[in-house]
């Protein structure tokens, strides 16, 4: 398992085309608007060495008996999946970002789970492949992106429908020994420092459909492939010191780019699905199912901070002991703790795949992340209520350090006596960071529109039997149990009544 | 032949477990002690808690099954046996 230097360190060996501000980026390791989201990243690695998180941040690999990082592992049992919750929450507080590992975790178990369905129907042997392939990524212990969501072009039409064919990623040509892809990916988090992509398709597919049903992997440099760095709201800020950001050292978000693959050959090893349009939905749902479980671990281990920065500010500006402040921030708890209780719920009703790795409970997994795309929202409100106006109009680091208005700043910024004003501004700019900007749309999109998760909701929920529940109590239907309990009919009992 | 049927707690069923019962009534004999050629252990979802402690000769539902695949199923498990 590599350390946090080693997988710096590591990332300094790819040569991925990536574009920022019209600029290449040379290096992820070091230019100042990535280097946070790779520091993030490196948290993953780091926390795997340390004794005191061993437990959650580390696995036994059921394909080669060793000790392997978790991201990289397959879940063997429900066990295995409250683990990754609690890792992910961990890595939530420890980076107050995102920390973008799991992606390639979800992609690895998505596709393990349904390349084996998929051999099941068709003979092929995919399977075996992914096997191979994850074996790879752990021995080395790399971090492959998830790539899923395409562009997508007009929403109302099937990939096949569109004007331009690219819209979804694609295959343009199979050979001998490979296919040749096209198309984009977007919204890829963590993709310009990771060192694989895995891409799948993103949504349910139909005969017509059936170049586009197509799941591989490529390392981030492989030849054809183009990114284009995401802007954030005050990405800038990063170039300007360590105090505005609100989170200088990880960032806010995982960092996203749109992925170009412009005729991008991948050999058959790393080719996990091709034309098998009947199992493009499957594989959508199991790692939707995935990805979904995390928002509930991830934005809570988040909130941890921002609930701790919201008390802060409290006690600074002499108010953490007024009743409205002790409840507001009493019921940031209770939100985020609803959101932890859903993703340990989808973790411990998860179950046993034929291919013999684990998966949440879809249902309750989609729950977790519905209610992600509102609670925090909720939480930010309240820690925006306790911080004041100043969360958006407070002085630049600039502003502070410069000698003619610093001591303008530190005489009317300052909170309570006993708190120095410079640690106000710092715990200000990050309920700022928390609160406003990427991380609220991340919550709402990431893993999923809430309507994806809606749809998922009712198609699970069995309303039918809600239904026949209702009719039951009504006195519609039968009551099999009352009959028994009372001797007679409903209808006997209550004649007697009257 | 003795067949005896188990079920899930219910909690949430994603289908109408007795469907599964309904059609084993229909062709079996049911019994619902442990005192059977074969247990059929009904869940009402994947996380198939009726099939947690089962052991021997038994078999697992978790999801809507037409009749053919019910029967295909238990008597598969039942010429095994014989
Ligand atoms: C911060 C962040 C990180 C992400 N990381 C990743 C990642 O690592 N990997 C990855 O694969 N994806 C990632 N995503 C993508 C994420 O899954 C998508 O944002 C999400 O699925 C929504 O897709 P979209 O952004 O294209 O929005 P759209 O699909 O354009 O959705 C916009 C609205 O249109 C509605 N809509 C869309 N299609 C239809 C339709 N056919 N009919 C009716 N209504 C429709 C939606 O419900 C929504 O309300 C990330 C997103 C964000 C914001
Ligand atoms: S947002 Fe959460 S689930 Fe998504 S990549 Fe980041 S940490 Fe993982």
């Amino acid at each position: 398992m590599m350390t946090g230097k080693e997988y710096i360190e590591s990332l300094r060996k790819y040569k991925p085309r990536i574009y920022f501000m019209g600029r290449r980026i040379e290096s992820v390791a070091d230019d100042p608007i990535s280097a946070p989201h790779v520091n993030a990243a490196a948290m993953t690695y780091e926390l795997a060495h340390d004794p005191r998180y061993e437990e959650v941040m580390t696995a036994i690999s059921h394909l080669t008996g060793e000790k392997i990082n978790r991201f990289n592992h397959i879940h063997q049992s429900t066990e295995d999946l409250v683990k990754k919750v609690r890792m992910i929450r961990v890595l939530g507080q420890k980076t107050g970002s995102c920390f973008q590992r799991c992606v390639g975790c979800d992609a690895m178990n998505a596709i393990y789970i349904t390349s084996y369905n998929i051999d099941k129907k068709y003979g092929t042997n995919y399977h075996e492949r992914v096997r191979e392939y994850i074996k790879f990524v752990q021995k080395n212990d790399l971090m492959p992106a998830g790539a899923m969501t395409d562009v997508k072009g007009d929403r109302s039409k099937r990939p096949s429908q569109q004007a331009d064919k690219d819209m979804y990623v694609r295959v343009v040509e199979k050979r001998e020994d490979g296919i040749v892809v096209r198309g984009a990916k977007a919204h890829i988090t963590g993709v310009i420092n990771s060192h694989e992509i895995i891409a799948m398709p993103t949504r349910a597919l139909e005969v017509d459909d059936k170049d586009y049903a197509v799941a591989f992997a490529v390392p981030v440099d492989a030849e054809g492939v183009t990114m284009i760095f995401g802007r954030q709201t005050n990405d800038l800020r990063r170039l300007d010191g360590d105090m505005d950001c609100g989170n200088a050292k990880y960032a806010t978000v995982g960092g996203e780019a749109l992925v170009i693959f412009d005729d991008v050959f991948v050999p058959w090893e790393r080719v996990f699905m091709c034309g098998e349009y009947d199992f493009a939905g499957e594989l959508v749902e199991v790692f939707a199912t995935f990805h979904r479980q995390n928002y509930g671990a991830c934005k809570v281990g988040v909130a941890d901070v921002l609930i701790g920065a919201t008390a802060n500010v409290a006690e600074m500006q002499g108010i953490a002991k007024a009743s409205h402040v002790v409840d507001k921030i009493t019921e940031m708890i209770h939100l985020a703790e609803t959101c932890w209780c859903c993703t340990l719920a989808c973790s411990y009703e998860g179950y046993k795949t034929p291919s013999g790795a684990y998966m949440p409970n879809p249902l309750l997994a989609n729950v977790t992340k519905l209610n992600i795309t509102r609670f925090p929202y909720e939480w930010s409100r309240i820690a925006q209520d306790i911080t004041g106006g100043i969360v958006i109009t407070l002085p630049s680091e600039k502003d502070y350090k410069n000698p003619e208005t610093k001591q303008l700043i530190e005489k009317y910024i300052k909170g309570v006596a006993e708190t120095p004003t410079e640690q106000r501004m710092r715990m200000i700019r990050l309920v700022e960071n928390l609160s406003i900007g990427a991380e609220l749309p991340e919550s709402m999109h990431g893993a999923g529109s809430p309507q994806a998760q809606k749809i998922m909701i009712a198609r699970r929920g069995n309303l039918e039997m809600k239904k026949e529940l209702a009719k039951v109590i009504a006195g519609i239907k039968e009551d099999e149990h009352f009959k028994k309990m009372r001797g007679v009919s409903e209808k006997e009992f209550f004649a007697k009544l009257k | 032949m003795k067949i005896a049927v188990k079920y899930c707690g219910g909690c949430n069923p994603t289908y109408r477990r007795e469907e599964i019962e309904e059609v084993l009534k229909k062709h079996f004999q049911i019994f619902y002690s442990g005192d059977s050629e074969l247990l059929v252990c009904i869940s009402g979802c994947k996380k198939g808690c009726a099939g947690e402690k089962a052991k021997g000769n038994f078999l697992h539902f978790d999801e809507k099954t037409d009749e053919e695949e019910i029967l295909r199923r238990v008597n598969k498990k039942l010429s095994k046996e014989i």
